[in-house]
């Protein structure tokens, strides 16, 4: 242990640069993971705000992350206003827009809905909630940005709107909420009466599954514990996601593998005389090797927890930086980050335990 | 000089190949998150470029296709058509939807185009049918064969089960794909009125779709009219904007960690020499000339690191694709141009912490200490 650790400080500003360089991959690691997390969490942000346990949605429609192109008709809304067991019914229309901003796109999802049934902000900034079909809610983050107050006009879909409230919580990493009547989204979408979704909330006394079998009945339509389809959103998300981030996952492994076995082979070739001389005297590989591996798994647990305090850093300066940003880094993703400094740890200290077997004793001295 | 630095560098081949390695990978991850984007970006305006249509016409205000939603109402094709210098229409629907094959979902770009119309409909199709007919599909190829399915097999699309009855190649990202139903099988699954997305134009030989589209928007009122460059232009700005802020969050990170690994690998390489530095310090070799090596050793681990990493993503772009055909990576110049400049600056900034080490040599006592 003694000798492990002395070896490892024989020069501090090396082993201090190796747990940066170890503690700079770490937070990659886990910064990607809770980007990801994040971005899986704000893409369901309105469902899981929004009123209601059952969701009906349009024949094999499952998810709300993507556009369907389909619509519940007006008569299906009152069909399943009539079901027994619904104590509320809201009904929403979500439509896809990109105004331009000062010269730069902004994807934004306006979100119809009756402020009588529900579906709107549920975090007010500021001002109120529309009342008229030229009024608008606009998400807080996205008007800061662009410097935009209650008050002021904004065009979407070629109509010249007022905003009279901002929201919070409404911004996520692919575009910002914004709030309207009903009637007006329907206005844009040409589909009069209609909705993307009716979130359904059961009376007392009715299950979540008896609702769900009495809605069923309502032709032209899918419907889904609200639960599921916010899975289902995840789900599309992560399959866009999760190939791109678990590669450069992977990369930033590697590279912190690299930097162990860098730092550990180095200070091992440099006390070589020390090795050698251990080995005339008869110690063996395996005790060697136990040095090198704690050696390494100083290093890497060291950089571990550095790594974490980094990424927790790094979460808030993005998250300040840029708003729409969530970086969610989660207990499990700590856990596994650690463990994979210690896997690193481990691959890293393969290249000095090499170092250490291959060396001949009478060799070193002669060198 | 230069023959110096580099047999100190290289002196010890295992420790300049796991820095060159460490670089290498660090600089892959900026080099890897570009191409996957450049790779999105080049089959972006792949259906807007081979549709055939001089001018897309769209909703008021409605710019781009991707995340968008456009509604016109379907007589809107009618009014273009009878508009000077248009000499065929073809009114479309579209939305950003979902495939179900086997149990997983793709999403993809779903057009609905009326039976024969001679612009917007399927290209290169590499099996099957060249167009839907009803209740059928046209799918990407990629897609296809990522979800284990063939002409002939189901799936789920707009809601309903379709039969799969051609493939088409080149259109899928990582993102999204294109795919094909008849016009009136979406139409039907809108289940609102008389409802299209674009009106797709040709204007007749000799005209400019530039004045055709001023002339629709002046006339058929409340529609958006770009020529086919504009459109592509405007999906192109769309995803820049849409991909600007993760793109430099990312960027930032892979610089940080790949400094950090310089700077160590530089910094090791360097004190492993310290004696060496002593010698030539006692035989009268100033600072700045030590100095120059030490820089030369960071630029030639930098250099050497971004080959690697550029032959790594190269590699990954023709591995990837042979598992998953829905990523595209595509390495574009300006992305090389840009990693390439910072990583000189990377440089730079590497050797600077072991030049301090140099400056503070003391001959004597370094050749003492041994």
């Amino acid at each position: 242990m003694n000798l492990a650790i002395q070896n490892l400080l024989q020069d501090k500003v090396r082993f201090a640069l190796s747990v940066v360089a170890i503690a700079l991959a770490v937070m990659l690691i886990l910064f990607l993971l809770g980007m990801r997390e994040g971005v899986l969490r704000t893409s369901v942000i309105y469902l899981d705000h929004a009123p209601g346990s059952v969701a009906v949605l349009p024949q094999g429609v499952k998810s709300t992350s993507a556009g369907s192109g389909q619509f519940l008709s007006p008569e299906t809304a009152e069909a399943v206003a009539d079901v027994p067991g619904a104590e509320r019914v809201t009904p929403v229309l979500l439509v896809m827009a990109i105004p331009e901003l000062h010269g730069s796109k902004q994807v934004i999802r306006l979100v119809g809905y009756d402020d009588a049934l529900g579906g709107g902000p549920w975090d007010m900034a500021k001002g109120r909630e529309p009342l008229a079909d030229d009024e608008i809610v606009l998400d807080r983050v996205l008007a800061n940005k662009h410097g935009y107050r209650v008050g002021d006009p904004f065009e979407v879909a070629g109509r010249s709107l007022k905003i009279v409230g901002l929201s919070n919580q409404t911004s996520t990493f692919s575009g910002s909420f914004v709030f309207a009547r009903k009637t007006l989204v329907e206005s844009v979408a040409l589909a009069p009466g209609s909705a993307s979704v009716i979130l359904v909330t059961p009376e007392p006394g009715t299950t979540t599954a008896e609702l769900i079998s009495a809605l069923s009945a309502v032709p032209g339509t899918n419907v889904l514990p609200k639960r599921e389809v916010m899975e289902n959103d995840r789900q599309v998300v992560a399959g866009i996601f999760d190939q791109v981030i678990f590669l450069m996952v992977a990369a930033a492994f590697i590279v912190g593998a690299l930097v162990v076995g860098l730092v550990i082979y180095a200070a091992t070739i440099e006390r070589r005389g020390e090795y050698g001389i251990l080995k005339a005297i008869g110690a063996r590989n395996g005790m060697l090797y136990r040095v090198v591996i704690l050696q390494a798994a100083l290093a890497a647990g060291l950089g571990a927890l550095a790594g974490i305090g980094f990424a927790f850093a790094m979460g808030e300066l993005v998250m300040n930086i840029k708003p729409q940003f969530l970086v969610a880094i989660q207990p499990s993703a700590v856990t596994l980050t650690i463990a994979a400094g210690f896997v690193m740890a481990l691959l890293g200290a393969m290249i000095p335990a090499r170092a250490v077997a291959g060396m001949a004793p009478a060799e070193v001295f002669r060198r | 000089m230069f023959r110096l630095a580099i047999a100190n560098l290289v002196q010890n081949k295992t420790r300049f190949a796991v820095s060159v390695g460490g670089v290498g990978l660090a600089l892959t991850l900026v080099l890897f998150f570009g191409a996957v984007f450049a790779g999105a970006q080049s089959r972006l305006t792949v259906y807007i470029d081979r549709a055939g249509a001089d001018v897309w016409v769209s909703q008021q205000g409605v710019r781009t296709m991707h995340m968008s939603e456009s509604a016109l109402p379907a007589a809107v094709a009618e009014d273009v058509k009878s508009i000077p210098g248009v000499e065929e229409v073809v009114p479309v629907l579209y939305t950003e939807g979902v495939i179900e094959a086997n149990g997983k979902d793709y999403i993809v770009y779903v057009f609905g185009v009326p039976a024969g119309a001679p612009l917007g409909g399927p290209e290169r199709v590499t099996e099957g049918a060249p167009e839907p007919g009803p209740g059928e599909i046209v799918i990407d190829h990629a897609v296809a064969s990522e979800a284990g399915i063939s002409v002939g097999d189901e799936v789920m699309a707009l809601g309903q089960p379709m039969t799969v009855a051609g493939l088409t190649s080149g259109t899928s990202t990582l993102v999204s794909s294109v795919s094909f139903v008849r016009f009136e099988d979406f139409a039907a699954a809108r289940g609102e009125g008389q409802v299209i997305s674009f009106v797709l134009v040709k204007v007749k030989p000799g005209e400019s779709p530039v004045t055709v589209a001023r002339v629709i928007e002046a006339q058929a009122g409340d529609v958006t009219a770009q020529t086919r460059q504009e459109f592509a232009s405007e999906e192109r700005k769309l995803v820049q904007d849409m991909s600007a802020d993760i793109i430099s969050i990312m960027n930032t990170a892979g610089y940080v960690t790949g400094l950090a690994v310089i700077v160590l690998t530089i910094y090791i390489a360097t004190v492993a020499r310290r004696r060496e530095y002593g010698v030539l310090k006692a035989l009268g070799v100033r600072n700045g000339r030590l100095f120059q090596i030490v820089f030369v050793q960071a630029f030639l681990t930098v250099v050497i690191g971004l080959v690697f990493g550029l032959g790594l993503t190269l590699a990954l772009s023709v591995v990837i694709p042979e598992f998953n055909e829905l990523i595209v990576l595509s390495i574009s110049t300006g992305s090389l141009l840009q990693v390439s400049a910072i990583s000189v600056l990377l440089a730079g900034a590497a050797a600077l912490l072991p030049a301090r080490q140099l400056a503070g040599l003391e001959p004597v006592a370094i050749i003492r200490r041994g």
